[in-house]
């Protein structure tokens, strides 16, 4: 699971509606993998991302230090760019839970997949 | 070959064409209310007999769904994923058409083999089957275990959204609508849904097919491990034979579905290869 994906979950237990975002990434193995770079694409994703996620998901998992605030434009933002994404797209985690902040339900992610279903009572 | 199924299936005995040496799809007239389910196993959930009452009870719709689609899937994934290679012309013109760098996701992706159709876009799979999103992971496609009728994504980021061959194996109309408004949700405004089902219409099932609920039985080819024992009688030579739940759409039917979402209009529905289709826009 990229860290792209990680920042577009949410936990959807019924009625865990609020503080429920981002899901606290607790893994035991996180691993990097090259892909191809592309600036229009990350400037794209960025309008979807939420930045204090990624910056602080980044942090925790000792990816990247990202600033604390996106310039204006990323025109000649290479770097940062670049940086962003070994973030998004660069990093998977492969092994570990997601925990919700809010009600604590952990959803395992095993071998880079996801599992994201709940039981009936919780849907 | 013999056809020997366990007196359970009887009823799919009768009706499908267990002669039938090609394995996979096997297409037949099964009304889902004449199947009469297995009484052992895991699903003792289900009441005896499959019958209206299960396709208009939440609870129970569920479970028939587990069944009769989820346990299915699971078990017939690697050789239903080989019968999965070649994307229909409709979906391919709709991923085709994307920005490059759009954000897609595939809800109910299977194998993913719609995933890297247009490699500009970034997609991102769901399937309620594990087996299939590992075989999706396998090939590098990003994807994890989902179910449509509960998304764990924020709303309003998608630019487009597909949902081929899904939503016709829910088991109600209820059901149905609900998968169609989740997807929408994940849509941003602007952002684009394709949705195939099977239609009634289609030749394989005869001109005078008017069941719309049915099951249609997949023959698991006797080469291929199952990934489970526990959904489908099985001897050593012949083919098991699994159910999964259909309901085929009529004429205007997912225009009837659409009509009922808030915040879509229809760009263009059509029919195509036994399917109706529908493109949606979300406002």
């Amino acid at each position: 699971m990229r860290l792209l994906t990680h920042n577009l979950l949410q936990c959807h237990v019924k009625g865990c509606s609020t503080n429920n975002y981002p899901l606290r990434v607790e893994a035991t193995n996180v691993v990097h993998k090259e892909a191809d770079f592309n600036p229009e694409f990350i400037t794209h994703m960025l309008q979807k991302i939420e930045w204090n996620a990624l910056r602080t998901t980044a942090s925790a998992l000792g990816v990247a230090e990202l600033p604390e605030i996106l310039p204006l434009s990323m025109e000649g933002q290479e770097e940062l760019l670049k940086q962003i994404h070994l973030v998004l797209m660069e990093t998977h985690i492969m092994d570990g839970k997601l925990v919700c902040p809010g009600c604590s339900h952990e959803y395992l992610v095993t071998h880079g997949v996801g599992n994201m279903l709940l039981i009936e009572d919780e849907v | 070959m013999p056809c020997r199924v366990p007196s359970e299936h009887q009823a799919i005995t009768k009706l499908s064409t267990c002669n039938n040496s090609t394995p996979g799809d096997v297409l037949s007239n099964v009304p889902a209310k004449q199947i009469t389910r297995r009484t052992t196993g895991s699903s003792a959930a289900l009441p005896a007999t499959l019958d209206q009452d299960i396709l208009t009870d939440a609870s129970t719709a569920a479970a028939a769904e587990n069944s009769f689609v989820h346990d299915v899937y699971n078990a017939i994934a690697d050789h239903f994923s080989d019968t999965r290679y070649k994307p229909w012309p409709v979906v391919d013109g709709f991923l085709g058409s994307l920005p490059a760098g759009s954000l897609l996701a595939d809800v109910g992706c299977g194998n993913g083999k719609y995933l890297g159709v247009n490699p500009s876009v970034m997609g991102i799979g769901c399937d309620r089957s594990d087996a299939l999103i590992g075989i999706c992971n396998n090939r590098g496609f990003e994807s994890l275990v989902a179910d449509n009728l509960s998304l764990p994504f924020r709303s309003g980021l998608f630019d487009a959204a597909i949902s081929i061959a899904v939503i016709h194996h829910l088991v109600t109309e209820e059901r149905r609508l609900a998968a169609m408004a989740e997807i929408v949700r994940l849509l941003r405004p602007g952002g684009r849904l394709l949705v195939f089902v099977w239609a009634l219409e289609q030749d394989k099932f005869g001109s005078s097919n008017t069941t719309q609920d049915l099951f249609v039985p997949w023959k698991l080819r006797s080469s291929t491990p199952a990934a489970t024992a526990s959904v489908a009688p099985s001897t050593a030579q012949e083919p098991r034979v699994f159910n999964r739940f259909y309901h085929l759409f009529k004429s205007g039917e997912l225009e009837m579905l659409a009509s009922r979402l808030a915040n879509v209009r229809v760009l263009r529905s059509g029919y195509d290869r036994d399917n109706w289709y529908i493109i949606l826009e979300r406002q």
